[in-house]
């Protein structure tokens, strides 16, 4: 089965003497071409749920399946090329690397597997033409506004044509008419391209472009109808 | 090398500071190597010149020239014996001399006066005038540097505080002994001047400083235990000997260690602090899939490549610097030996990024998520 699954997920952390469990017993589904939306207040555990969805931290029980793997069974350095392949990450405040222009920021994505081909080189320029930056292919993050560098990050999260895509507050400091215009490229691109979506958000003006929108409280998550 | 490239492109001043760092420091070896190597050949470049295998000191002078005396009679004994093919003596002083033809400038010269038979193989081939004739005893073959200093062919060179004087007949190069030109003249010329006193010689038949021994495999041991008073050593040993050789040729290695250390230690310092100061980079790119390996690899090429260019701008500045040198500073660059020394600093360097290159492994990739900024 293609998407991401996460069934009765538990994660608990040490903190000092006692246990905090930051999740408990999430179980979740998200089916290609599927946008959903997480929300909840800080500390809620989203971040910890799509930690573990991502394959940055490991469940302390349950199972989490991503494309039918059990990520929870793999090992550390098999995780990070898992990562790399199967799963693209939209980060909060693009995160983009600062010495990297529009295009060699998809194409290092590229190269952290090997050779860039001249059809990577065109899939990236494809990616970046319909998230309307074809003028801006040389520009250096410093040199694109909020809302472009967004975008970058948003293709680069699709560039290596992975099945899941994780937005962490991708909208955390853009202003509302850029964020909506960002949430609505994030959209565009799931659907065009049938990817199984997941968007971590305490913005609740976005919800109105997701499939599905669950609460997250005490680490507990819930279906909001 | 994707990175490495684009990130240094990108910030040229900061990398341009530290590439100029390890220029210098690479400068620096390069200069210390040039005058490591130019007193070397000004202590004892005449003893390295020797062509011989073995050689014979008095026991107990742990080759030091001034410590020893020999017979002369062992050369011509041990000649043809214990695999001995050639057996040169060797006398040298070290003497006063100054120029008799150019008198009005009665500027003293300090030299080492060499006591050669001449034909043997110790005896140094002329650049101009003729070799040395056992007829002639008091034909003596100059170093070139007395040349500059105003020797001509012909002239007449008066030894100090001895009524012993001289004729040039030729001129050789590259022989300085103990850091001073070398004469070379007829050995009983040498051993009248240098035994004039009564009792000087030890007692000894035909005494010389050393004797220089040829042959593929002699029997030093069988030398040593035949011969009253004498010990055999190897040309290293007889080189290390040499009047200040040991000492100073220590003092420039130590010096070129340090540097050593120094520039390793100074590339991963930088490179850590680079390190730490994008961690958050590091672990964004670590979130997205980059493993430990890609970015370690990508730290390490920058050193290669930045260390390489360095070096190569140092090797050039050297050369440059070389050229300003005053012509009697002892300063001689072995390419070879550039070359040896900028392979040892590069690798010195990369091993140095590659210790603080090892805790890209200690980001979390974690980091990432749920910050905001």
């Amino acid at each position: 089965m293609t998407g991401l699954a996460l069934k009765n997920v538990t994660k608990s952390f040490k903190e000092g003497d006692s246990t905090v469990d930051a999740l408990k017993n999430v179980s979740l589904t998200v089916e290609p071409g599927d946008f959903i939306a997480i929300i909840g207040p800080s500390g809620s555990g989203k971040s910890t749920l799509l930690s573990i969805a991502g394959a940055l931290l490991q469940p302390s029980s349950g199972e989490v399946l991503v494309n039918g793997t059990n990520i929870g069974e793999m090992k550390e350095t098999d995780l990070s090329s898992f990562r790399l392949t199967d799963i693209g990450f939209i980060l909060q405040t693009a995160n983009l690397i600062p010495y990297l222009n529009a295009l060699d920021q998809l194409l290092l994505v590229r190269r952290m597997k090997g050779k860039v081909t001249s059809k990577d080189m065109e899939f990236a320029r494809t990616l970046l033409n319909d998230l309307g930056l074809g003028q801006k292919l040389g520009k250096f993050p410093n040199e694109l506004s909020g809302g472009e560098r967004q975008r970058v990050a948003i293709a680069r999260a699709f560039v290596n044509n992975s099945n899941i895509i994780l937005a962490d507050e991708p909208t955390a400091s853009l202003d509302s008419n850029r964020a909506f215009e960002v949430v609505k490229q994030i959209r565009k691109e799931v659907k065009d391209r049938n990817k199984a979506a997941v968007m971590v958000t305490h913005d609740e003006r976005m919800l109105e472009f997701c499939d599905k929108v669950y609460r997250m409280e005490d680490g507990v998550l819930t279906l909001q109808a | 090398m994707f990175l490495a490239i684009k990130e240094m492109k990108h910030s040229k001043t900061r990398f341009a500071m530290i590439g100029a760092i390890i220029m210098l420091i690479a400068w620096l070896v390069f200069i210390l190597s040039g005058l490591g190597n130019g007193l070397s050949t000004l202590a004892a470049a005449t003893m390295k010149n020797i062509d011989g295998d073995l050689f014979v000191y008095e026991e107990g002078s742990e080759a030091a020239m001034m410590k020893t005396k020999v017979a002369g009679t062992v050369a011509d004994d041990v000649e043809g014996q214990y695999g001995v093919d050639n057996a040169a003596k060797f006398g040298q002083s070290t003497i006063i001399v100054q120029n008799e033809v150019v008198s009005d400038s009665k500027e003293k010269n300090d030299v080492t006066f060499a006591g050669i038979e001449p034909g043997k193989f110790i005896e140094p081939e002329v650049v101009e005038g003729k070799q040395l004739d056992a007829n002639d005893p008091f034909g003596v073959i100059i170093d070139e540097s007395l040349h500059e200093k105003g020797y001509e062919l012909g002239d007449t060179i008066v030894v100090t505080s001895s009524d012993l004087k001289l004729e040039v007949v030729g001129f050789t190069k590259g022989e300085t002994f103990n850091h001073l030109p070398t004469i070379f003249g007829n050995l009983e010329t040498w051993q009248s001047y240098a035994f004039a006193a009564p009792g000087s010689d030890n007692g000894l038949e035909n005494p010389v400083t050393m004797i220089a021994l040829q042959g593929d495999s002699i029997d030093g041991e069988q030398i040593n235990a035949n011969y009253d008073g004498v010990e055999t050593f190897t040309k290293s040993e007889a080189v290390m000997g040499m009047p200040g050789y040991k000492e100073e040729s220590a003092t420039i290695y130590m010096m070129l260690a340090f540097l050593f250390v120094i520039s390793a230690v100074i590339i991963a310092v930088f490179f850590y602090v680079f390190i730490l100061q994008k961690t958050q980079q590091f672990g964004v790119m670590k979130a997205i899939g980059a493993s430990d390996r890609f970015i370690k690899n990508s730290i390490i090429s920058q050193v290669f490549v930045l260390s390489l260019v360095s070096i190569i701008a140092g090797i050039a500045l050297t050369y440059l610097t070389a050229l300003v040198f005053p012509a009697g500073m002892p300063f001689s660059l072995d390419f070879k030996m550039v070359l040896i020394y900028g392979v040892v600093l590069l690798i010195v360097s990369v091993l140095g990024s590659v210790i603080s290159a090892r805790q890209v492994t200690k980001i979390d990739p974690l980091t990432a998520i749920g910050r905001v900024e």
